[in-house]
Parts: structure tokens; C-alpha cells; sequence
């Protein structure tokens, strides 16, 4: 199975109620009631969606060492398309099919304009895929891990993959991986690495061991 | 002159004469003696120049330790808690620009604000040991009512004294409300040992 092969869906539902796409003690992904779904299927078979809508972002992207927390959760709304790989029977079970007032809702005009927007998502996301040589795996659809790829506004996407308590969150400026207590952060504050209380912590050219 | 009188004369200068080159001969002696000995404790390598250019060398000691505490800083190891126990602190005059800049007092005053607080503080005290859920604060904080912990909390996190985890809930003490409560509790302990003086 290649990336080539993601091929996106013609038929656009709306989902019919508030649903968790992804939830841990960790993190939580919701989408709102008329959020615009478009499945993308590998050879006719179902492998995630392209949605759009409104909905929230929460990960707790915080690790606490001995000298004190450091990073901050991540908060955010969302508004525009991002892509799902990954199957959610919630989402597949609560899905109507969308009318042209529903993509007006979200600034577009028909089911073609959202469509083109989705083709763009999946086309970027492909090609980091492969730029990034992600592995692409013919169980990956069947196994209770996630992608997510929230576009950022820097002609790049933020990636969210998570499958049980492992977690990698990586933004342009911050790299989040955790398991359950054993948590790596790079970012604006430095390198964190965390291992169940026992923490290196690389931050202003120093080097602090928690033991 | 008489010839008698003349030879005296200069057998007296002679005199003199001898006698000051045996002492330049002795103190060349003594030179030789001692670039000899500095040579050779120099080849030993505990050659030590302590002459007239003793302010000089201690300068140039000084200048060496410096660099070599500067150095050592950049790369500074920290081990703690229970880790290293020596801690190196490190005292640097402010600069007249320091000096000239000032801090910005509303900040300043708003997280001093924040930290003036008993309750608060006890709060602190509890996140020092590890991250707490609400109802983990409130079983230890059990003078403080729910809605005023809650409150307390909003005041600290809001000066980045404190962090909420957004999907679990939980509080933990930051970097910056760590460093502010050891300072309270420091400057307080410096204070009282004073007055009991």
C-alpha cells in the first residue's frame, strides 16, 4: 500500500452529533454536530476522513520535572479541514448525508468547492508522507491508531498520531512523544526528556539531571 | 705630590675599586645563582614568579579563574534534588546599563501580588511536591472553601506561577512559581535570622 493509493470518497456527509474522534488521559479530539465528512478509502475500503467543522483540540503537552512543569496544553478550536486516517465507529454510525446550506456554514459554496480543499489536504499530507518517508501500513486502518493533520496556516501541517497511550504531536516549532509516563518535548523551552518522575531537562545551554 | 703619597692614593683606590667589583661579582653571582634555580624549578614545571610583578601574576591568576569559572558555567551540570550537594552561586557587579534599565514594576507587582497571599502560598507549598488535582488540594487545604481555592488557583495561573493540564485537570507548580516560592521562603528565613540577631 502506497500514499498514491488514498484516494478520497464522492459522497459528503455531515455528522449528526457531538463526537469524541479521539480520547485519552492525555488528549481529546471533538467535532461538532454538522461537521462535514468526506471518506478516504484505499482501494474502496474505508480508511478515514477528511473533515470540516467545528470542534476542539486538547493535549496536555506539559511534563513536570523536578525543577517545575514545563510547556502548556495545547487548546485549540477547530474551524478549518484536517484529515483523520483511522476508523471511529461513532462517527461512522452518526453520519447524514449534507445538503448545500452546510457547506455554506463553513465558507463554502458547494460540495465541489469542499472537495477541492479536501484533494489539497490529502494531496500535502500525502506528499509529507512520503517526503518524511512515514511507513504505510495495510493494518493501520484496522488497528485503534489515528492521524491526524491539522493544516497551520504556515503551508505545513501539524501531525497528531496516537495509538493507545503513545502519543506524537509535532508542530513546526514543538515535537510532543509520549508514552504513557515516559514523555520527550523539544521545543521553545528546550529538551525535556521524562521518564516516570526521572527527568534531563536541556534548557538555556544547561544540562539538569532530576534523579 | 710626592711619589710615595701618589702610590698610597692609588693603591687606596684600588682598594676601593676591588672591593666594589667583588661585590658586583658576588651579586652577579647571586643573579646567576638564581636564573639557575628559577630555570631549573621552571623545567620542573613549579617555576613561580612572585617578583615585583607580583600584582601583575595574581591579576593574570585571577583572569584565568575567571575564564575558567565562565566556562565551566556554560556548561554547567546541575544534578538535584537529591544530587549534587555543593551549589555555585555567582556574584557579577550590574552594569551601569542594569542599573540605568528598570524592571517593569506593574509586572513585578502583579506576580508579588500573586505570591502575597498565605493561602496561596500554602498552595505552592503543596504543588512543590508533585502535580495535584482540585480535590487532592482541597483534602489538603481543608480551611480554604472550594470557590476560593478555585479562585486562588485562576489568580496564580495567571501569572504563570502555576499550570493547569486542560484534559486532566490536574495543577503543577511551573518553573517560575518553584523559583518564586524558594525565594519567599528565603528571603523570609534571611530576615528572620536577622532580626534574632
Amino acid at each position: 500500500m502506497t500514499w498514491q493509493e488514498f484516494q478520497l470518497g464522492t459522497t459528503v456527509s455531515k455528522v449528526t452529533k457531538k463526537i469524541a474522534l479521539w480520547k485519552t488521559d492525555k488528549g481529546i479530539l471533538e467535532i461538532l454536530e454538522n461537521t462535514l465528512a468526506l471518506p478516504i478509502n484505499v482501494k474502496d475500503q474505508l480508511v478515514g476522513y477528511v473533515l470540516c467543522g467545528e470542534g476542539r483540540l486538547l493535549l496536555d503537552t506539559i511534563v513536570e520535572t523536578g525543577e517545575g512543569a514545563i510547556g502548556e496544553s495545547v487548546d485549540r478550536e477547530l474551524n478549518k479541514s484536517f484529515l483523520m486516517l483511522g476508523t471511529q465507529e461513532a462517527l461512522q454510525e452518526n453520519l447524514n448525508s449534507a445538503k448545500k446550506e452546510d457547506f455554506a456554514k463553513y465558507g463554502f459554496s458547494d460540495q465541489q468547492e469542499f472537495k477541492a480543499d479536501a484533494e489539497d489536504l490529502l494531496a500535502q499530507f500525502s506528499a509529507r508522507a512520503q517526503r518524511k518517508k512515514f511507513h504505510c501500513d495495510e493494518t493501520f486502518s484496522k488497528g485503534p491508531g489515528f492521524i491526524f493533520a491539522f493544516p497551520n496556516g504556515e503551508d505545513s501541517l501539524d501531525i497528531l498520531i496516537a495509538k493507545g497511550a503513545k502519543l506524537i504531536f509535532k508542530t513546526s516549532d514543538t515535537v510532543f512523544v509520549s508514552n504513557d509516563d515516559k514523555v520527550v518535548l523539544k521545543g521553545p523551552q528546550g529538551v525535556i526528556v521524562s521518564n516516570n518522575g526521572k527527568s534531563v531537562v536541556i534548557r538555556n545551554r544547561c544540562l539538569h539531571i532530576h534523579r | 705630590m710626592k711619589p710615595n703619597k701618589v702610590i698610597i692614593e692609588l693603591s687606596d683606590e684600588l682598594k676601593e675599586e676591588m672591593k666594589r667589583l667583588k661585590e658586583e661579582i658576588a651579586n652577579l653571582r647571586d643573579q646567576i645563582e638564581d636564573t639557575t634555580e628559577r630555570k631549573r624549578r621552571r623545567e620542573r614545571g613549579i617555576y613561580i614568579d612572585v617578583g615585583d610583578r607580583i600584582n601583575d601574576y595574581v591579576t593574570d591568576v585571577m583572569e584565568g579563574v575567571a575564564e575558567g569559572i565562565h566556562g565551566e558555567l556554560e556548561k554547567s551540570i546541575f544534578i538535584g534534588p537529591h544530587g549534587a550537594k555543593m551549589r555555585v552561586f555567582t556574584h557579577k557587579e550590574p552594569s551601569s546599563k542594569e542599573v540605568e534599565k528598570e524592571i517593569n514594576f506593574a509586572k513585578v507587582s502583579k506576580v508579588m501580588s500573586a505570591l502575597g497571599h498565605e493561602h496561596r502560598l500554602r498552595i505552592l507549598h503543596e504543588l512543590m511536591r508533585r502535580g495535584r488535582y482540585m480535590n487532592e488540594l482541597q483534602e489538603k487545604l481543608t480551611e480554604i472553601t472550594s470557590s476560593t481555592l478555585s479562585s486562588h488557583l485562576n489568580v496564580l495561573e495567571e501569572v504563570g506561577l502555576v499550570v493547569q493540564e486542560k484534559v486532566r485537570g490536574r495543577y503543577l507548580i511551573t518553573i517560575p512559581g518553584r523559583s518564586a516560592y524558594k525565594m519567599a521562603k528565603r528571603v523570609t528565613q534571611f530576615l528572620e535570622r536577622r532580626n534574632q540577631k
